[in-house]
């Protein structure tokens, strides 16, 4: 999460920070009096604009970049007595640590596979039902469907769990004794390990998909409603306008969802994970996040568990510049 | 007007790193220690209030104002972590175990050795020097521990069953076997119906954690945690007779005598199989028996005597008996040094704790308040009836307040008088069995000590032993993969915990 809003804040930075930016944004009102060179003379200028700049600098600075401060200790042996400063260097120890226990291919296995079955399942699901919601012509049912696929968003983990828990519970769970006649097996979904990936991606789509629609359909709304009109007339079918007017209209928003989606895609979500975590499914639900809580929160490993989330965090951000840069290859505007 | 601007932002900057380090500065006002912070852990759902008539009586008792935050159990040991890289840091800490974040921080002297101090005060001095010894890091004290009785293993069954299907109480882990198996094929319930099963075990796997799983494999002999063998300390469950034991629960778990959904049933629930005529074994402490008889006696007043039936350890195949004991303490209350700096001020400290382990406070933090929720009868602590809202309140508070209970010295604080006959009788048979069972008490050899491997992978290295355990007893691997999972733990860094426990071991025989 962090690297995402840092680039944010660099962007923002960018766009208002010192220098000619903010001298050419508001060039076009007063042109022939904007005072160029000195700095004392543009900053009296634009003093006010300043004055708006402060809260959102102060705000990432304390509480964004200040805690980063914290990081350091990825790189020595933290004792919460000695504090960050008295901790004594051991510089890439953790890394190296971290690299060659056994453990690091599972997990970086286990978080890549949940993370891609998220974003090529629970995404794209997404977008298809606000399509769906789109060519719903009914008002009053558009609104009431779109109320009731919002709710789950805001249930927690530990209820969606529960739930879970409760409608695949072995030998009464509602589900458990359906799927099993249905498929004539005797699956104890909870605990068997081919079955984790599924509920974790089968709860993370009843949760957020409708949620996830909000930003579609506004885009959608966007779409400028004469293009359907002219391709009414020229015979086009729902599909035909989908694929041909809706989707491309909505595409710099799918493409600056998914670099969004990408940059977090690492973040396999530690509650859910968590709670569904049992001895006999550890093996394909170990995930960084869980792994670093497990360390360094009850074991006390604080400097290892920052080495491991640190470079979650690395990796994030290369995705997001990777994708980032792959978006504007190809000819989309990107993110930034 | 540049200038003023950026004498502006000068001083804002002054102000926020003023605010800064008037929060990380937090300096103990003098020496005079008025006033003594204590945090310690809540198991209720609310904290007991600040101004609480048990409050105001330990204040009395000891003479200080104590101000204690409570925290809650669920996210204690986090609490703890943060509290010491924090400055607000109380005079005493309720510690909860040897844990990894506490043994960095007391090596990086964090918090007083008391090793050579706790003999000067007569209620700190303890009565069980095994005990805190165990409760030591390789022998430095580093705080006073809670003393808990050190046998409680038990199992208990429905008497009502038993005696139904005309069977005798278990004696041995094969009589444990049969009764399960009755329990589970003869219809014990008497509804007709193939619904019931043996022994209910719920989602508990961590190593050493006096689960089922322990508790049977110390009864076979393998040895509570470590075990000597041929002169050197070696995990038990390197022994044959851990495989044994496993070989004996799977056993069970193959033939259904265990609820299907061990791996995953949920801890809280572990009565309600058992009390709703499910499953009718429980293996646990030995106060489960009596939660287990008031739950009984809740829903039926006039009926609820002889449903629950109990027995202690039990026998194992060799025909001996291995009981399992616990380390005889839970955590203890140490003194940090960043807030109780000099000598003079850690002599005041431990004469408040001095205090709060004599018998007056003793009594306060368990029995409560004589007159006011209590009566003494008999030397015991018969709760006063009807409650009034006083006593109620006093009641509510001392489960909280028994947390800062040490009695390093035994218990000094009256046994709670049962509020029946027949739950007496059950009480005093558990103390009759609980004392039967401690002559027979195989204790772990390596408590005290703590080795530098362990304390920065253990738990990751016990993780998969444990997983491995349960999943031999599921069925997911095979025995062979349950040795090769010890194997792994042998070669990821256990080799290299033995082999310190080894040393340490030998350095302190």
């Amino acid at each position: 999460m962090s690297q995402l809003t840092d680039a944010l804040a660099s962007n923002i930075g960018h766009g208002q920070g010192p220098g000619t930016d903010a001298g050419k944004s508001s060039k076009p009102r007063k042109p022939p009096k904007v005072p160029r060179g000195k700095f004392s003379v543009h900053f009296a200028h634009y003093k006010w604009l300043y004055l708006l700049l402060v809260p959102g600098v102060v705000y990432f600075a304390v509480f964004r970049y200040a805690p980063m401060y914290g990081v350091s200790i990825a790189f020595k042996d933290y004792v919460p007595f000695l504090g960050v400063n008295g901790s004594p260097w051991v510089g890439t120890q953790h890394f190296q640590d971290f690299f060659s226990n056994p453990d690091f291919p599972r997990l970086l296995g286990n978080t890549l596979i949940l993370a891609f079955l998220n974003l090529g399942i629970a995404f794209p699901l997404t977008i298809v039902l606000a399509l769906l919601l789109n060519e719903v012509r009914l008002s009053i049912l558009k609104r009431t469907v779109q109320t009731l696929v919002y709710i789950p968003h805001f249930l927690s983990w530990t209820i969606v769990a529960s739930l879970s828990f409760l409608l695949f519970a072995l030998d009464f769970g509602p589900l458990f004794l359906f799927l099993n006649n249905v498929m004539g097996t005797n699956i104890d979904f909870l605990s068997d390990p081919n079955w984790f990936r599924p509920l974790i991606v089968l709860q993370e789509i009843w949760k957020n998909t409708g949620w996830g629609t909000i930003i579609f359909l506004a885009a959608l709304a966007t779409v400028d409603q004469d293009q359907y009109e002219a391709a009414i007339i020229d015979g086009a079918g729902r599909f035909r306008r989908v694929w041909h007017i809706t989707l491309p209209g909505i595409r710099s928003t799918i493409i600056v969802m998914l670099i969004l989606a990408i940059g977090q895609m690492l973040n396999t979500g530690f509650e859910q994970i968590y709670l569904m975590t049992n001895a006999l499914n550890r093996s394909v639900a170990d995930v960084f996040d869980t792994y670093v809580y497990f360390v360094g929160i009850t074991q006390g490993a604080y400097s290892y568990s920052t080495a491991v989330g640190l470079f979650k965090s690395l990796v994030g951000i290369v995705l997001i510049f990777g994708t980032n840069a792959l978006a504007k290859r190809f000819n989309q505007s990107g993110l930034f | 007007m540049m200038r003023r601007k950026l004498s502006l932002a000068a001083a804002v900057v002054t102000a926020t790193a003023i605010s800064l380090t008037a929060c990380s500065g937090g300096e103990a006002p003098a020496a005079d220690l008025s006033t003594v912070s204590i945090m310690a852990p809540f198991l209720e759902a609310q904290p007991p209030s600040a101004d609480g008539a048990v409050q105001k009586k330990l204040e009395e008792l000891t003479g200080k104002d104590i101000n204690i935050t409570w925290t809650p159990n669920a996210s204690y040991e986090d609490k703890t972590n943060i509290t010491l890289a924090s400055s607000e840091i109380p005079h005493i800490m309720v510690i909860q175990g040897k844990t990894p974040g506490f043994v960095k921080n007391a090596e990086a002297g964090a918090f007083w050795d008391l090793t050579d101090k706790l003999d000067d005060y007569p209620n700190l001095k303890t009565t069980f020097p095994d005990i805190q010894q165990n409760a030591s890091i390789n022998g430095k004290v580093y705080g006073v521990f809670r003393g808990r009785a050190p046998m409680r293993a038990a199992v208990m069954f429905r008497q009502d069953w038993l005696d139904k299907l005309g069977l005798e109480a278990p004696k041995t882990t094969e009589d444990l076997y049969t009764v399960a198996k009755a329990f589970t094929e003869q219809d014990p319930d008497g509804n007709g119906q193939d619904d019931t099963w043996g022994i209910t075990i719920p989602k508990w796997g961590a190593l050493g954690s006096n689960s089922p799983y322990d508790l049977i494999e110390e009864w076979y002999g393998a040895g509570n945690r470590w075990t000597e063998k041929d002169g050197k300390l070696i995990p038990s469950f390197e022994t044959e007779e851990f495989l044994e034991a496993n070989r004996f629960v799977k056993k069970m778990v193959d033939e259904k005598l265990i609820n299907p959904d061990f791996a995953t049933f949920d801890g809280t629930k572990w009565n309600e199989p058992f009390f709703n005529g499910k499953g009718g074994i429980i293996v646990d402490v030995d106060s489960r028996v009596s939660v287990l008889v008031n739950l009984f006696k809740q829903a039926d007043p006039n009926n609820y005597e002889n449903k629950v039936g109990f027995v202690g350890n039990l026998e194992g195949p060799d025909g001996e008996l291995h009981a399992h004991p616990t380390d005889g303490y839970s955590g203890f209350l140490a003194v940090p040094k960043s807030s109780v700096r000099t000598e003079a001020e850690l002599a005041k400290v431990l004469e408040v704790l001095n205090t709060m382990n004599g018998k007056d406070v003793a009594i306060l933090l368990n029995n409560g308040i004589e007159g006011v929720n209590f009566t003494v009868e008999d030397g015991k602590a018969a709760s006063i009836k009807p409650e009034t809202e006083e006593s109620k309140a006093v009641t509510t508070d001392i489960k909280s307040y028994a947390q800062l209970g040490m009695n390093v010295g035994g218990n000094t604080f009256y046994p709670v008088k049962q509020p029946t006959e027949y739950e007496q009788q059950v009480f005093d048979k558990r103390t009759e069995v609980m004392a039967e069972d401690l002559k027979s008490a195989v204790y772990n050899p390596a408590a005290p000590y703590v080795s530098a491997t362990y304390v920065s992978k253990g738990a990751q290295l016990d993780n998969i032993v444990a997983d491995a355990r349960i999943k031999y007893l599921a069925g997911q691997i095979d025995e062979q993969g349950l040795k090769d999972a010890i194997k792994l733990w042998n070669t990821s860094g256990g080799d290299k915990v033995t082999e310190e426990i080894n040393q340490l071991w030998q350095d302190n025989k």
